[in-house]
């Protein structure tokens, strides 16, 4: 029989295009050794969080090679940052990373503000941490879920659901939305916390910390779990910075390093609050590191629910639709979820941003995946994936 | 960290074609320095040293040229710092950062396909974020009507020092004058 030429028994005719690979893997199998097998994982792969594609080249169960190939969900959104006006471009922030849409509201209306040169009231300052936060918490319950569920435990994410959920009521009483929340404005935000809002995120705070209870008995002490995670993925201080790794996966590897803390922006300097580092560098330091900080983010919350001043949620001058931003450049970061989140503005006094650069964590997070995987279980690897945390839309923008 | 002043001073000794000091407030940056292509990664390999780690690269398009600026963080106490590079626009050709930062080589293959600026000894030139297919022009090139030259922009905060050639491309001053 020819090997390219012949029509399956279900009457399909085999197409060496799709079989023998698309440009990638055939770039990718370029530098195959013999014997090995190369595996497409993704693009819809269910551990892959979305449309994230790797190549792997498989020695047995072992990975010789993997490649991440991403542009799946990219949607230029540095290219709409240029053609539309920052007042345009505000929605689009939620949608670079769904699960930590609010960290993203902030990093573009911070760097305008730092350009423009507008003032935040201090009850704005003071409901962006706390929408801020309750939405951290949100992100990383909804990555326990789902890294567990990589795991194998498929109930974990159905608690972690319930949780979002409530957070979800919650940011919908003030920003009307669920997923991707647009509640910033340009010098402060969009409403006013109600009583319900206040009510519903004290309540929620000492639940959440009764539920964390039951997570670490149900799930993190659970022996598989650690069997799992213990010694997979070593990455190393020196991993991170060849890399640029930022966030739980640079604190996993011991180092205190928090955008909230070292570049203070907002009141976050008046806050107390706990930077966890990992003990581990592994898959288990990176678990155990985002677990702990829900509770240092709720800490926050509460603080801030406590000392929560009146007055306005805008400044009296705020910018209108029609605002110009001055000639100049500013960069604004903040501790995202998943990391340093930056945003490069620069202007030349036009009435749409000369150039807007985005930094997602979590394209530099997952640029360290092919060297970490290597020489790992394929079970290993997807682990490593998992302990990411990555949000796709995120990392190709 | 060795001090600003200290590290002025040595990038001085390697040669700069120019050092801008910032408001980290607004800007988020300590210092600046434009820097010769061929020194480039001399400079990149004493920042390595020195433990700083790649945040991002971002290319920008101005009249003279593509400006290429490389973030860079210290890793154990928070100052950030850019590495410049100005390129031509008809020839854009940067040595690759991937024998130093690994994680350069996304943020590189980002670069060439937003704006078609090529890195030499990248390991894997392929389209990253783009499908391998496209056929249009990089999307971030801009009509030449809407480039603004690079002293409009405000970039280079407080001039510390600038070769003469250099400072009447980025000097507003010097450039009325």
């Amino acid at each position: 029989m020819d090997r390219f030429n012949f029509i399956n028994p279900f009457g399909v005719r085999y197409q060496p295009d799709t079989v023998a690979g698309d440009f990638y893997t055939n770039n990718f199998a370029k530098k195959a050794e013999s014997n090995t097998i190369i595996l497409n994982l993704g693009p819809q792969h269910p551990s892959t969080h979305g449309v994230l594609r790797v190549i792997v080249e498989l020695d047995g169960e072992y990975v010789l090679r993997a490649e991440p190939v991403l542009g799946y969900l990219h949607r230029m959104h540095e290219k709409m940052g240029e053609v539309k006006t920052p007042w345009q471009f505000l929605p689009n922030m939620g949608r670079v990373d769904y699960l930590h849409p609010i960290a993203w509201n902030w990093v573009h209306v911070g760097a305008v503000e730092r350009l423009a040169g507008i003032t935040v009231p201090e009850r704005a300052e003071y409901l962006r941490v706390i929408s801020c936060e309750l939405n951290r918490v949100a992100s990383h319950l909804m990555w326990w879920g789902a890294f567990v569920m990589d795991l194998g435990g498929v109930t974990p994410i159905l608690y972690a659901f319930e949780e979002r959920e409530k957070i979800n009521d919650i940011l919908q009483i003030v920003s009307g939305s669920r997923l991707t929340i647009s509640y910033f404005r340009f010098g402060g935000v969009s409403a006013d916390a109600d009583d319900r809002f206040l009510r519903l995120t004290a309540e929620f705070v000492p639940y959440l910390r009764q539920r964390l209870k039951m997570y670490q008995a149900l799930v993190t002490d659970n022996i598989i779990l650690r069997r799992r995670l213990e010694k997979v993925g070593p990455i190393g201080v020196d991993m991170c910075q060849r890399y640029g790794a930022t966030g739980p996966v640079l604190r996993a590897a011991g180092l205190n390093r928090d955008t909230r803390r070292d570049i203070p922006y907002s009141v976050y300097p008046k806050f107390d609050f706990n930077i966890p580092t990992g003990p581990v560098d592994d898959c288990l330091g990176r678990y155990l590191v985002r677990l702990a900080e829900i509770e240092a983010s709720l800490s926050i919350i509460e603080q801030a629910l406590e000392s929560l001043p009146a007055g306005p949620i805008l400044p009296p001058k705020a910018p209108k639709p029609t605002f110009k931003l001055p000639a100049g450049e500013s960069y604004f970061a903040v501790e995202g979820a998943r990391g340093q989140i930056g945003l490069h503005l620069i202007s030349d006094g036009g009435k749409t941003p000369y150039r807007v650069k985005l930094r997602a964590p979590g394209f530099s997070n997952l640029s360290l995946f092919a060297e970490a995987a290597r020489g790992t279980l394929l079970a290993d690897a997807i682990a490593i994936l998992g302990s990411l945390d990555l949000v796709i839309p995120e990392v190709d923008r | 960290m060795p001090s600003l002043d200290s590290r002025i001073a040595r990038w001085r000794q390697i040669g700069t074609l120019s050092i801008s000091r910032h408001d980290f407030r607004v800007e988020g940056l300590l210092l600046s320095a434009v820097v010769a292509l061929d020194k480039l990664l001399e400079f990149v390999k004493t920042l390595y040293i020195d433990g700083f780690t790649l945040l991002d690269i971002s290319t920008l398009q101005a009249k003279e040229g593509f400006l290429i600026t490389y973030h860079f963080d210290s890793i154990n106490d928070p100052g950030r710092l850019a590495l410049r590079v100005l390129v031509p626009t008809n020839n854009p050709v940067v040595p690759s950062l991937n024998n130093i930062f690994q994680g350069a080589e996304w943020h590189e293959r980002e670069s060439t396909d937003f704006f078609g600026v090529r890195f030499s000894g990248n390991p894997n030139p392929v389209p990253l974020l783009l499908p391998d297919d496209f056929d249009g022009p990089p999307p971030l090139l801009k009509s030449p009507e809407s480039l603004a030259p690079l002293s409009a922009l405000g970039l280079f905060g407080t001039i510390e020092s600038a070769e003469p050639a250099f400072a009447a491309l980025i000097d507003p001053k010097a450039d009325q004058g």
